[in-house]
Formats: C-alpha cells, structure tokens, sequence
C-alpha cells in the first residue's frame, strides 16, 4: 500500500513538471467545453425565408405579416435560385386570387418550397409554417367551427426550450472521457519510451503495485480535471444540478476510474506515444462523440450498431448527467450506472495487470 | 517527347519516385489511407441522425370512449411515435415522462367525449419529455398537426380549411439525415487524413535526421518539399474517391452537381490540408508531438465547421470565428454540389474563400519549412 502511495506521489511530481501535460489536462478541456457548449446548437433561431406574393392584396399582407410576426423566420427579397445559393432557406409562394378566393369560399393552395438539405431544420421550418397558417386560419376564416380538441403540450424540464441544458450535460462526459484517459495512456507509455520502465522491472515493485500506483495518480488529477469542468459549465452555462449531489459525485468518480483504467490499457498496449495518442482519442473521442446520443437521440442509431452503443460507457454517464442536470428523478433511476462504469474501470485494469503480469519486455 | 524526357530526368522526378517508394514502404500510412476514412464515413453516416421517429407514447385514457380511442388511433396511425400502452394514472405516466422512459404521455380527461358533444373544447393534455430540445420542438409541432387534423375529421360541419400549405422539400424529397451529414465527412475524412498525413511524412525526415542529408544534394528545397507534396496530393485525391464511392454505394448520395467541379473544388481543399499539416510539422520537433498537436488542431476545425451542427445555429461569435475556418467553406461547397444540381456558379464565394487560404498556408508553410533548413 504505501509503495502504490509511493509511486502515486513520484507521478503527480512528474506530472506538475510537464508543462504539456497540464495544459493537456485543464487548458484544452475549458477551450472544447467552451467550443462545445456554445457552438452546438440544432435548431436555427433566425432562418432566412422569402415571400412570393401574387396577390399583393392587404389579406395576403396580412398572411405574410403573420408568418414573420413569428420571430422564427428573416425577410429576405424573393429572387430566383435563392435557395440554390443557399440565401435562404425557405419560400412561400401565394397564389394570385388569394384574397379573391378566400372570400368566395374557394380553396387556395400555398406553395412552400423548404431547403431539404439540413434535414432537421428543414422539418422545424415546415410545423413553424404549418402553425401559423393555422392561427392565421382560425383568426380570419369565419365559418371555420370552433376546434373541440384542444391539445394543452408542456414540455418537462425545459419549457423555453434551452438547447445548452441538452448539450452541456453531455459534453461532461466526453471530455472527462477523452482527456483522463488521454493523460494517463501518455504518462504509461513514456515510461516504456523513455526505458525507464526496466528500472521499474528490476526494481522489487510488483505489475499491480505499478499499475495502481500510476492509476491513482491519474484518477486525482481527473478529479481535479472534473471539478474545474463540472464548476466552470455550471457558473457559465447556469445549469445547477437538480438532483442528490451525491448521484453526481458516485457517478463522476466511477467514470473517470473507467477513463483512466481505459487510457491505461492503451498505454500498456501501444509501443510509443503515437499509437497511445491515436488509440485514446481516435477511439475514446469517436464512441463518446458519436455512440453516446451526445447530440442526436440515441434511439435513431441503427442496428447494429446501437449494440456497439451499449459498450460505451460515455452513454451511461450522459444518461446519469442528464438526470443530475435536468430531469431529477433520483437514484431510482439510475442506481446501476456507478456499478456498470465500475465494472468498466475493474475490467480494463484487470486486462492491464495480465499484459505488465511477466514485467517483461514483449520483445 | 522531348518535353517527356527532361521531366523524367529531372531532379523533382527522381524525388517525387523516392516519396512515392517512401510511402509504399509505410505500412501505417496505407493503413492510415484506407481504414479510419472508410469507417469514420460508415459511423458518422449511420450513426447521426436528428429523425424524430418512434418516439415511445403512452396514454392515460380516463374516458374511454369511442372518441377517445380513435384520438389515439390517429396518434399512432404514423411512424413518430411508437405507442407503448395505457397507463393506469396521471402519477405513473408523467413520472415515465419524467425518468425518459417515455417521450410523449397524453392525458384525456373524463369530461373529454361530454365535452365534445355539448360543443364545448375538450382539453387533452400533453406532457412531452424536454431533455432533448430540439426533437421535444418537432414532436410538439407533430401532435399540433394530428390533433388538428382529427379536429377536422370530427367537425360537425366538414370543415373546409380555405388555405392550405403544400410543403415540398427541395434538393432531399425524403428528408434522408444521411445527406446531410456525408458530404460533411467527406470533407472531415480529408481533413483528418490530409493533416495527419502530411504532417508525419515531413516530420519523418526530421525525426531520422535525413532532411540534412537531402538538403546536401543539389536538390532545392522547392523541389523537396514538392516532391512531398504531389504523392500525398495523389493518395488524398484517392481517399476522395474513396469516400465518394462508399457515399454513392452506401448512403446513395445524388451527386447531381458536376463531379469534375466537385473533384476541382476538392483538390483546392486538399491543398489547404497539406498546407496546415506541413505547418503543424515545422511546429514540433518530432513524430510524437504531431499526433496529439493535430488531434487539438482537429477539434475547433470540425466544430466551427457545421460538419454536425448547422453553423446557422450558432452564437454570432461562434458564427463569425467559423468563417476562418477553411473546412466549412469546403463542407458548404460539397453540400452544395453533391445535393444540388447547380455549378461552381453557386458557391464562388467559398472558393474564392478557399484559394485564399491556400495561398495564405501553402506559403507560410512554405516559408517556415524553408526557414528551419537554413
């Protein structure tokens, strides 16, 4: 036990003399959670959309009025292939006789033609069409019935809709994915670049003692790490935690032991510093980015690779964060995510001690 | 002929042949080459996808009747959501809502088919689970549309709306996310590789220490770093390829602008990546430090560039610093020409936009490699 303490103390001294190292561990994770937090953002707020009108009467005045009284959509002058530059998103074309046929009771057919291209915003531009139109309807169609359903929506959580409180959660886990792990893969195979690991061989320090006393190491500064992260996002971003603080705290600290034992494997694996780096981020960055329903919902990955999600552990932590953040339904829901990303970190460290068990070079 | 003859002899050719030897040589390279584009294409492509579809639905039913089981009907008569039962309270339903196991829980009242009868406007209630913003926007704008609908069904009257939208979706008809997306990872695949790989073919001949050994020939060091650059050219113009079949087999992306165009407009951009990995290896001083230096370079590179998230969307800050960023020029431009039938007519300010950065790159890095021969 105290040879691990030992060995923990030697690597932290290490550690704080890299300079590198340090700007890799607290610098660059505040300029991604920055990047990140800030810059992704599904829904566009002000979409360019121009208007076609035939009709040029004060009823289809008053149309296109109400379509822009939105707050969704920008007034841009109508010119042909404006879409196919890319100047705006969406056009609406009123029929000539629109205000004529309205009164005499005939029906007219807006033509809108939506950019395809941005699959998701294109979807947003047609219900916010579609809305207005209704109201628009229900305000100046006389004879129209009273609607009998009147659907009450709430939406739970987020009523206005923010898109950070979706987004922030989730950059937690991939940074506190990628840059524990990153860490400890570098600090693991400088040892066997720099050969220094042969004094370790012949040193009376067991593989687990090693192996651990490195592991500790690296887990306080992920600690550290996720604390400047976790407390910088909540100041900035105003996302308090809404749940038992000590879900958050149980959560974090089994995560970051899976990143570090994952960013171990990888150094006890890879030969040099390249293959530990490329093997980390490569791989940790794309399964947290993309299999981890950081951004898109989870649900939509297609079989199979929805099993392939299941290995992530970044989508249990995201699952956990989102409770701690947003929902704040408490342990019930997520008691098993601590043991299942435990599970992770005991995994790769037992794989780690079977490799370094010989403490013999390979070759 | 002639002409043939002096290029063969000349000095650039025997070491574009040395590079090329080089490369071939480079196992990891190949590996390079081939694998991480092919599959960050697959996964990026089938991974990503903002549909909102099978959203689970459940229903707390407490008038039961016919009208309200055919409100029901018409919300599961479609494949946004996925009805997954009635719930036996408003307490258990919303707490699913609550923990995510449900994204959408509808509340019909006892009153609902009264209501309805005596003229009077039911109210159902809708809980929809927010987490998600944007999806939670869509699925709200959805159940407006059916419950409107439905509406209309059951009017006394028949209610004959005097306006009505006809949508149509140019350039996607079927709204398929992974047109989106592809074209924007062609244009990260090249970015990704391009770096990484003419960063470590530089820094190679620095890290062995052969670069002195070259510059003691009577070779110039243009004709050096040419010869560098043309063999990566050539294999990045293979990954374009690459990434094109696999776009056009795969994901059936249209390619219904004009691919000479594409392929010209996509040269330029591999220049660009060329340029920024020879300047990231006059940077560093060896192998080492270019994985990880390329791989914090990678990251505002991709995230200014709407390759994932539209860069309309973005805070204005954000908004105006990914204008630097000569990747979502490039991602514009191949959305642009592979989605839409249009020429280089439609996306002249990207390129112009492009050839200024590789101007501005190449001849930094031109002149930063220059400077640390001499």
């Amino acid at each position: 036990m105290k040879r691990i303490l030992t060995q923990c103390i030697k690597e932290l001294a290490q550690f704080r003399r890299d300079k590198l190292t340090v700007v890799l561990a607290f610098v660059l994770p505040l300029g991604m959670l920055l990047i990140y937090g800030f810059a992704i953002r599904l829904e566009i707020k002000n979409i360019n959309l121009s208007v076609l009108d035939y009709d040029n009467t004060p009823f289809s005045r008053s149309y296109i009025e109400r379509i822009y009284a939105t707050n969704q959509f920008v007034p841009v002058r109508y010119k042909t292939g404006g879409l196919d530059r890319g100047e705006v998103r969406a056009t609406v074309v009123i029929p000539p006789k629109f205000s004529r046929n309205f009164q005499s009771n005939i029906r007219s057919d807006v033509q809108v033609t939506i950019d395809g291209t941005d699959v998701n915003n294109a979807r947003v531009i047609q219900n916010g069409i579609k809305a207005t139109t209704n109201f628009f309807l229900q305000d100046v169609q006389e004879n129209l019935p009273k609607f009998k359903i009147q659907a009450d929506t709430r939406i739970w959580f987020n009523p206005g809709r923010k898109e950070s409180l979706y987004i922030v959660p989730g950059v937690y886990a991939v940074i506190l994915w990628v840059f524990p792990s990153m860490l400890t893969a570098i600090a693991m195979v400088r040892e066997k670049q720099e050969g220094t690991i042969i004094q370790v061989y012949a040193s009376d320090l067991s593989s687990t003692e090693l192996l651990l006393g490195k592991w500790l190491a690296y887990f306080i500064v992920a600690i550290a790490e996720a604390t400047v992260v976790i407390s910088f996002a909540t100041a900035l971003f105003q996302i308090p935690i809404v749940d038992n603080i000590l879900i958050l705290i149980g959560g974090t600290l089994s995560f970051l032991a899976a990143a570090v034992s994952f960013g171990l494997f990888f150094g006890v694996r890879s030969k040099n510093q390249t293959g530990a780096v490329q093997g980390t981020s490569i791989l940790g960055f794309l399964s947290a980015f993309l299999l981890s329903g950081f951004i898109y919902p989870i649900n939509n990955i297609p079989y199979p690779i929805s099993l392939l999600s299941n290995l992530v552990p970044a989508k249990y932590y995201i699952i956990l964060t989102r409770d701690v953040f947003v929902r704040g339904t408490g342990w019930p829901s997520v008691w098993y995510i601590p043991i299942v990303l435990s599970a992770v970190a005991c995994f790769f460290l037992l794989i780690c001690s079977r490799i370094l068990r010989k403490m013999q070079f390979s070759d | 002929m002639k002409l043939l003859d002096i290029l063969l002899n000349s000095r650039l050719f025997a070491l574009i042949i040395k590079e090329i030897r080089q490369i071939l040589r480079n196992r990891q390279l190949i590996f390079l080459l081939l694998f991480p584009p092919t599959l960050q294409l697959l996964i990026f492509g089938l991974a990503l996808s903002p549909d909102v579809k099978h959203l689970p639905l459940a229903v707390v039913d407490y008038n039961q009747t016919r009208e309200s089981w055919e409100l029901v009907s018409a919300l599961k008569e479609n494949e946004i959501f996925d009805f997954k039962g009635y719930q036996s309270d408003q307490v258990n339903l919303s707490q699913k809502v609550q923990q995510g196991k449900l994204s959408v829980g509808l509340i019909i009242p006892p009153d609902f088919q009264r209501q309805i009868k005596q003229g009077k406007t039911a109210e159902i209630q809708v809980l929809l689970d927010g987490v998600d913003a944007n999806s939670a926007g869509i699925a709200q704008g959805y159940i407006k549309q059916i419950v409107n609908n439905y509406n209309q069904k059951i009017a006394d009257v028949p209610i004959q709306p005097l306006i009505t939208t006809q949508v149509i979706f140019l350039y996607n008809q079927g709204l398929n996310s992974s047109w989106f997306f592809v074209p924007g990872v062609i244009g990260l695949v090249l970015t990704l590789t391009g770096i990484l790989i003419s960063a470590l073919t530089v820094i190679k001949e620095k890290d062995v220490g052969t670069l002195e050994q070259l510059l003691m020939t009577p070779a110039a060091a243009w004709e050096i770093l040419l010869a560098k650059i043309i063999p990566i050219f050539v294999l990045l113009l293979g990954d374009l390829l690459l990434a094109s079949t696999l776009g056009r087999l795969v994901f059936h992306l249209p390619f219904r602008g004009n691919f000479l165009v594409f392929v010209l407009l996509s040269s330029l951009y591999i220049f660009v990546c060329i340029g920024i990995g020879i300047l990231l290896a006059t940077l560093v001083k060896t192998q080492q430090q270019i994985s990880l230096i390329s791989f914090f370079f990678n990251i505002p590179i991709i995230q200014l560039s709407g390759a994932i998230a539209p860069t309309e969307s973005m805070p204005i800050f954000f908004k105006n610093l990914s204008v630097l960023d000569p990747l979502r020029h490039y991602i514009e431009i191949s959305r642009t020409l592979i989605l839409k039938d249009v020429g280089i007519e439609s996306v002249w300010t990207q390129t112009i936009a492009l050839l200024i950065f590789a101007a501005l790159i190449l001849s930094l890095s031109i002149s930063r490699f220059r400077r640390q021969l001499f």
